[in-house]
């Protein structure tokens, strides 16, 4: 079935006088479960397309559909992961995860039970009654997981959520995403531009050309989990992604 | 170090009071203009042990903290009004800064007239001279917020009072405290410049007595109260409550 469908994504970016087109018609299918990652060549607008599938942003033509439903604005069955979290410091870290619960009017015991199973998922229960200061870049980034997983939604959007982590951190966290995709049956839309990261997690890699950007190939990972960073049998697809992207990278 | 600044602080004001108690020897200005520190002792003692010293300093915190709480009401959603709504920011936000650029006592007349020689006039005066102060710093606090803490609450469903009582203030909050702080300044100068010319109760009121009086040791002990409880309340409340902030925000 499909769940996410972007037809014809045209959107224009003002540039002191003159206009950019930062996506020129972008398609995309997705069926429900599906883990895509995104890549392509920075400022290509990857991340702009994440933000209007969220319905943070509003295409300049086209249209994204939702179970068949255009989106026009943001929504709990979309939910986005930023780069750095963007998790509330004056809350803790119980409180952030709880956060779309308590906006939907959930009573306080449910919400905690709820919250409670999360940050087991994620690891976090000794550190619920932490505020965000007190937490590593990992750290924080499970908490962001955590709180967007609360919500149940559809889709999880995540822009680069990766980026900011060391690499120990981050192979760990790569390992989990697979598991956790395994166990929520989530869609997953990931924005990133490591090529290892989009090989290891995705069922697809959707290949951004550069502006006017286009989905230039979508290449099926097909290959046993839980897949590690080092494993060499990814290596092959890893060169082709890297043999589309090149050209790309080398315009921009 | 906290030790060593205490002890320099003592020294210093032993210091000062000395000198004025050596000034005040001299003869060099008349002793019905100038009074020693003794007579000024003996002036506070004098109005403590009648009550009168306590009944106005508690007439003006009460006159402040009304005045000022109607000030932070007002000005923190006004400011919020002018941070997310452009057409109130360009119609309104010009004419705070106008009226923040009028002293309180100049509203002085205009409370006479309005509320007569009454606790009103007073507390009106007071918050209208603190007003704006806060609801600019409300303005800058909200308009500086990390636009992904505003896109995360509105994805996870908040909007309207929700989203302003959960993210906008509580993130805005570090600058919320330094408009606080300027505000209850405004607001105190107020205070006492209104009781000052309304001549109804309060420490302003004690102070014109004085120089009605001819009485300076009075004028001078009640200048000094004056300060002490702007340093008390300015130590006790806001102080405390920017370190707390500043630490749980992550800021220092």
């Amino acid at each position: 079935m499909t769940k996410l469908e972007a037809k014809n994504i045209v959107k224009y970016f003002k540039h002191d006088s003159h206009r950019l087109t930062a996506l020129g018609g972008v398609n995309l299918q997705i069926e429900d479960g599906e883990f895509v990652c995104l890549v392509g060549p920075s400022g290509c607008g990857k991340s702009t397309f994440l933000r209007i599938v969220a319905g943070l942003e509003t295409p300049d033509e086209g249209e994204i559909l939702f179970d068949g439903k255009p989106v026009t604005t943001t929504g709990p069955e979309r939910i986005i992961v930023f780069q750095e979290g963007a998790l509330f410091p004056w809350l803790k870290v119980q409180d952030n995860v709880e956060f779309g619960l308590k906006m939907a009017g959930i009573p306080k015991e449910e919400r905690s039970q709820i919250s409670k199973r999360y940050l087991d998922m994620m690891q976090l229960t000794k550190f619920a009654d932490s505020y965000t200061y007190q937490l590593s870049t990992g750290m924080k980034q499970r908490v962001a997981i955590a709180r967007a997983l609360v919500m149940d939604p559809d889709v999880l959007l995540m822009d680069e959520p990766f980026a900011a982590l060391d690499a120990q951190t981050r192979d760990l966290l790569l390992v989990e995403m697979q598991l956790i995709w395994e166990k929520t049956k989530k869609t997953i839309l990931f924005v990133t531009h490591n090529v290892t990261e989009a090989t290891v997690l995705g069922t697809k890699v959707a290949v951004f050309s550069n502006r006017p950007s286009t989905i230039k190939k979508i290449i099926n990972v097909d290959y046993k989990r839980p897949r590690l960073v080092e494993d060499q049998n990814l290596f092959p697809l890893q060169q082709e992604i890297l043999s589309e992207l090149r050209p790309e990278v080398k315009k921009s | 170090m906290k030790k060593i600044t205490l002890t320099k602080q003592i020294i210093f004001y032993i210091a000062l009071i000395s000198i004025w108690q050596l000034v005040s020897m001299t003869n060099i200005w008349p002793n019905n203009l100038f009074p020693s520190p003794y007579e000024v002792a003996e002036d506070l003692v004098y109005t403590a042990s009648d009550g009168s010293l306590f009944f106005g300093i508690g007439t003006s915190i009460l006159r402040l903290i009304v005045g000022l709480a109607i000030a932070i009401a007002g000005g923190m959603i006004l400011g919020i009004f002018m941070a997310r709504v452009e057409i109130v920011n360009q119609t309104i936000g010009s004419l705070v800064l106008g009226l923040q650029s009028i002293p309180s006592v100049a509203w002085v007349p205009l409370a006479i007239l309005w509320f007569g020689l009454t606790d009103g006039g007073i507390i009106f005066v007071t918050a209208i001279g603190s007003m704006f102060s806060v609801t600019i710093a409300t303005y800058n606090g909200v308009k500086n917020i990390n636009p992904h803490y505003i896109e995360a609450a509105r994805n996870m469903g908040a909007k309207g009072t929700q989203l302003a009582t959960y993210v906008l203030i509580p993130a805005a909050f570090p600058y919320l405290i330094s408009g606080f702080k300027q505000g209850w300044a405004f607001a105190w100068r107020g205070v006492i410049g209104a009781e000052l010319l309304f001549s109804f109760l309060g420490l302003g009121f004690l102070l014109n007595v004085g120089r009605q009086l001819n009485d300076i040791s009075q004028v001078f002990a009640i200048m000094l109260v004056i300060m002490m409880v702007g340093i008390a309340i300015d130590g006790i409340i806001f102080k405390r409550l920017e370190n707390k902030v500043m630490s749980r925000w992550g800021l220092r």
